[in-house]
């Protein structure tokens, strides 16, 4: 394989890596590590080799734009499906990620059951409750024990009352694991993976 | 009678938290070394080897430079250059320029506050070093 298709190899897999960005974006960056090789390239004693190597392989090249483009939407976005994918990349990198995702996945799961239970309500009215008891108090939804017919001495305390406290917990808990998540984003910025690096030569302060 | 210390591995070898620490300081070195005007991706990995001993992997500055370009803190432009090909250019707007201040400032009353504390440390490591 020649020194140019080589190059243009690694372009090709670079931006067959850069998912979930728009065209242009792909195309800058692609043209931008091009003439960064084509510049590196005119040292008469640097090799493609050297230069792709201290590139780094295209996939991980292109992970390393792509979570900085997640993060950087998962901080502007409300969207929890974006901030779970962030989360869920950032876990991938260690256990602080692992503890930020699985927080942001118990906060939304907490408030999508809410919200489930809010909407069974009207159509199952006597399943759906607030069960209070000996050794038990839970939102849930009962087959079975009913509020007509609970399983003595259990019975549910808020009636209609259920859906607007079911809405506001399950809005809260979204709202709030959003927000939470979005401050250690920004609070721990500086560990997401997209700064990592590795060395291409020894030295004192290599990153 | 001074405590000594048997040599460390972890002295020899950047650990863990050497590696967070310059992490966290990168970004505001790409932009300090953007300070003086517009440089490109390449000029830019040379000015951070060269007033800062910062060597970084080539790959890795320009993931940097877009999110930095992305959060509106530099712009980017291509210019057609002598060498024959573009150059894509960066340089700092006032968001990155106030960023930049903020963080220099930031840096330096830590690091002055901290030199107060670790300064005793060096000075008796260094008595303790045999001549």
């Amino acid at each position: 394989m020649t020194s140019e298709s080589q190059a243009n190899d690694y372009l090709a897999r670079l931006h067959a890596a850069l998912t979930g960005m728009t065209v242009s974006e792909r195309e800058d960056i692609v043209e931008e590590i091009r003439m960064h090789i084509r510049e590196r390239l005119s040292d008469p004693q640097c090799s493609l080799d050297s230069v792709l190597a201290g590139l780094g392989p295209a996939d991980e090249l292109a992970q390393q734009y792509r979570t900085g483009l997640l993060v950087q939407r998962a901080q502007n976005s409300r969207s929890p499906f974006v901030i779970l994918r962030a989360a869920l990349r950032w876990a991938t990198t260690g256990i602080e990620g692992f503890i930020v995702f699985t927080i942001a996945l118990i906060g939304y799961a907490t408030g999508v059951c809410f919200l489930l239970l809010a909407l069974m309500k009207p159509f199952f009215p006597a399943n759906a409750g607030l069960w209070v008891g000996p050794d038990q108090f839970a939102f849930n939804f009962r087959m079975g024990a009913t509020m007509t017919n609970p399983n003595p001495p259990v019975h549910e305390v808020l009636g209609w009352w259920l859906i607007p406290v079911c809405l506001v917990i399950g809005s809260l808990s979204l709202v709030l694991t959003t927000k939470l998540i979005q401050f250690l984003f920004r609070r721990f910025r500086w560990k997401l993976p997209f700064a990592a690096a590795t060395p291409t030569r020894p030295a004192m302060m290599a990153l | 009678m001074a405590q000594t210390f048997p040599p460390s591995p972890e002295i020899e070898s950047p650990d863990k938290w050497e590696a967070q620490m310059r992490k966290g300081c990168l970004e505001m070195a790409v932009l300090a070394s953007l300070w003086h005007g517009r440089l490109y991706g390449l000029e830019i990995l040379r000015v951070l080897e060269r007033d800062s001993s910062l060597v970084l992997a080539e790959g890795t500055i320009y993931p940097i430079l877009n999110r930095l370009r992305t959060d509106g803190l530099v712009q980017s432009q291509w210019v057609e250059a002598e060498a024959g090909h573009p150059r894509k250019y960066y340089l700092l707007t006032l968001a990155g320029r106030e960023r930049v201040t903020r963080m220099a400032e930031t840096w330096t009353q830590f690091s002055a506050g901290l030199g107060n504390l670790i300064d005793p440390v060096l000075r008796d490591r260094n008595m303790e070093q045999p001549k």
